[in-house]
């Protein structure tokens, strides 16, 4: 991990304890059973497992909310952050890999603050990544109203799910058509796939558009947590209904978030009364995960050099070359301190040590 | 992601041609593209877009990765490997059909497990697992039509344009699996941060069609 990673997770940490988010540690394995009981809500279904020494098959984690929600308390309110690996089969790749994360989980009362909260959270961990940032909010309890609305059983609202997922209104016509949904629940429907709106314009697209079709109470809460955060976001944060997640789970509000340079979503998450219902939890949850492997390519520049600084010491003694290293580093840049120059290296600057000065080489 | 072009990759052969036209006559005609020579992108800053050439099942990989903004890709390409991309509109060319098809005297004997050749593998998977019949894949990468002739497979699950090579070699259609035409697909983080360009090419693209 090179400064700029290290930067970038001291300030996600920064920005989940400032909100007063405790880091959750937690062990690499759990027993298989959990991962095999709640696939849906996995990645991957593929998971590493072993049999442990007592005879219990155990997994390399593929995923920490599940572990959390499992042992979360229930009374209260648990607000906790974690900065773990996990280990999936990514989609596309060959094999297994080890995945940074980070993100956090909110569990247990959550009110419409918590909600909102998190939802900020997650619109300035995007910020603490990249200047170029976008977040965008869904509902899908409102959405799946109004699925149950025009009518549509489970595989047809799954595929539904899929069209809003890709934008593709073309495709989405003739499903609602073929499913002989109602013109004007269609025509909501297919508003709502196209909809891609500044948070401070939802109330004015989405009132007159839900208004009477999806319950008024959930409406209003989105409609006012997506004033806080147009409010707070101006610019950053839009509403659309392209993120999607597995109605199994995600029952409410569901976010992807995105940096410029990185091809797909680093950011995920949602509230998910789904799989805390499965999990016989009687609470609330809401919570997001950042994939830190899709981040670090952004920083990537800064190992154009093996080193940002070659120091060659020559026959200088110890002490001398400590100091100066240290001085050059000044705790920011890495400072590699060598007796001679090393072939096939490349550094930002190089100095010798000469007469017990550091002098640098043009 | 590269600058403040959009960059658009193009589907290789007749298909590709076509597309290229469809743009022109949206108004994202690109001098170079139409005097290649050897170069392998093609670019007009005049209208901010870039074109390369790419296999035609190589577009959707493109796109989802981000070296291509927006890129043109067959409906069959898009269900074979399922890229996380937007499809944003149906351009209506290379219009084809996904079917299942086997020697006119073929019957289907539900005893066996049915022997199924095919260039798609996960449509086919997914076909007959919707109607729960148990199959064995035969993956091919050309000529498709050969193995039920010589017996390597019962049925093919293959595209078909006029069913003239069906025809001749004594094969016919049996079932539909779905239509087929080209489809203007995005990626999902340009799509955010190029959106006002994307969504332009998109409304140009369909006035075009009209």
């Amino acid at each position: 991990m090179n400064y700029a990673q290290n930067r970038l997770h001291e300030k996600l940490r920064t920005v989940f304890e400032t909100a007063g988010y405790r880091r959750y540690k937690m062990s690499k394995f759990e027993e298989y059973d959990l991962y095999a009981k709640n696939k849906d809500f996995l990645v991957s279904e593929n998971v590493l497992t072993f049999t442990d020494l007592d005879g219990r098959l155990m997994a390399l984690k593929p995923d920490v909310t599940l572990s959390i929600v499992k042992n979360s308390a229930a009374e209260g309110v648990e607000k906790v952050y974690y900065h773990e690996n996990v280990y999936r089969a990514s989609n596309g790749s060959l094999g297994f890999r080890e995945i940074a994360q980070a993100g956090l989980e909110c569990i247990g009362d959550v009110d419409e603050y918590c909600v909102c909260e998190v939802l900020g959270l997650a619109a300035k961990s995007l910020s603490a990544i990249s200047d170029s940032h976008e977040l965008d909010v869904s509902h899908l309890g409102i959405l799946c109203e109004l699925t149950d609305r025009a009518g549509l059983d489970a595989g047809a609202k799954k595929e539904l799910l899929r069209l809003f997922g890709e934008k593709n209104t073309g495709e989405l016509k003739k499903l609602l058509e073929r499913e002989s949904v109602a013109v004007d629940c269609a025509e909501r429907l297919i508003k709502l796939s196209q909809l891609d709106a500044d948070t401070k314009d939802a109330a004015k697209v989405l009132r007159p558009l839900l208004s009477g079709y999806v319950s008024e109470d959930a409406l209003e809460l989105f409609l006012s947590t997506c004033d806080f955060l147009g409010e707070e976001f101006p610019g950053s944060v839009r509403v659309d209904f392209s993120a999607v997640g597995d109605i199994g789970y995600y029952s409410g509000i569901y976010f992807v978030g995105y940096v410029g340079g990185v091809p797909s979503g680093v950011l995920s998450g949602g509230q998910y009364g789904g799989l805390m219902k499965k999990l016989g939890k009687p609470s609330r949850a809401i919570g997001f995960a950042i994939c830190l492997d899709l981040v670090d390519p952004l920083f990537s520049k800064a190992e154009a050099f093996d080193a940002d600084v070659l120091l060659v010491y020559h026959d200088a003694d110890a002490k001398t070359v400590y100091k100066i290293a240290s001085k050059l580093s000044g705790g920011k840049r890495s400072v590699l301190s060598l007796r001679e120059a090393p072939e096939g290296m490349r550094f930002g600057e190089v100095y010798n040590i000469v007469g017990g000065e550091a002098v640098r080489e043009r | 992601m590269n600058g403040d072009m959009i960059n658009v990759a193009l589907p290789k052969g007749r298909l590709g041609d076509n597309v290229y036209d469809l743009f022109a006559a949206a108004g994202y005609r690109c001098p170079e593209i139409e005097n290649p020579g050897r170069r392998l992108t093609f670019e007009n800053p005049d209208v901010g877009i870039r074109y390369f050439w790419v296999k035609p099942s190589d577009v959707a990989i493109y796109v989802e990765k981000g070296a291509a903004d927006i890129g043109v890709a067959g409906k069959d390409i898009l269900l074979e490997y399922s890229p996380d991309v937007y499809e944003l509109l149906d351009v209506g060319l290379g219009r084809c059909r996904m079917a299942v098809a086997a020697p006119k005297d073929f019957r289907d004997d539900t005893r066996k497990t049915l022997r199924v050749a095919t260039k798609f593998p996960n449509i086919a998977k997914r076909h007959y697992s919707s109607i729960g019949r148990d199959i064995d894949i035969i993956k091919l990468n050309g000529s498709i039509e050969l193995a039920p002739i010589l017996g390597l497979s019962d049925v093919i699950v293959d595209i078909v344009e006029t069913g003239a090579t069906l025809k001749q070699n004594n094969l016919e259609v049996f079932s539909t699996l779905f239509d087929i035409s080209a489809r203007l697909i995005a990626n999902k983080a340009s799509y955010r941060f190029k959106r006002g360009e994307i969504q332009k090419i998109k409304d140009s693209l369909q006035e075009a069609i009209r």
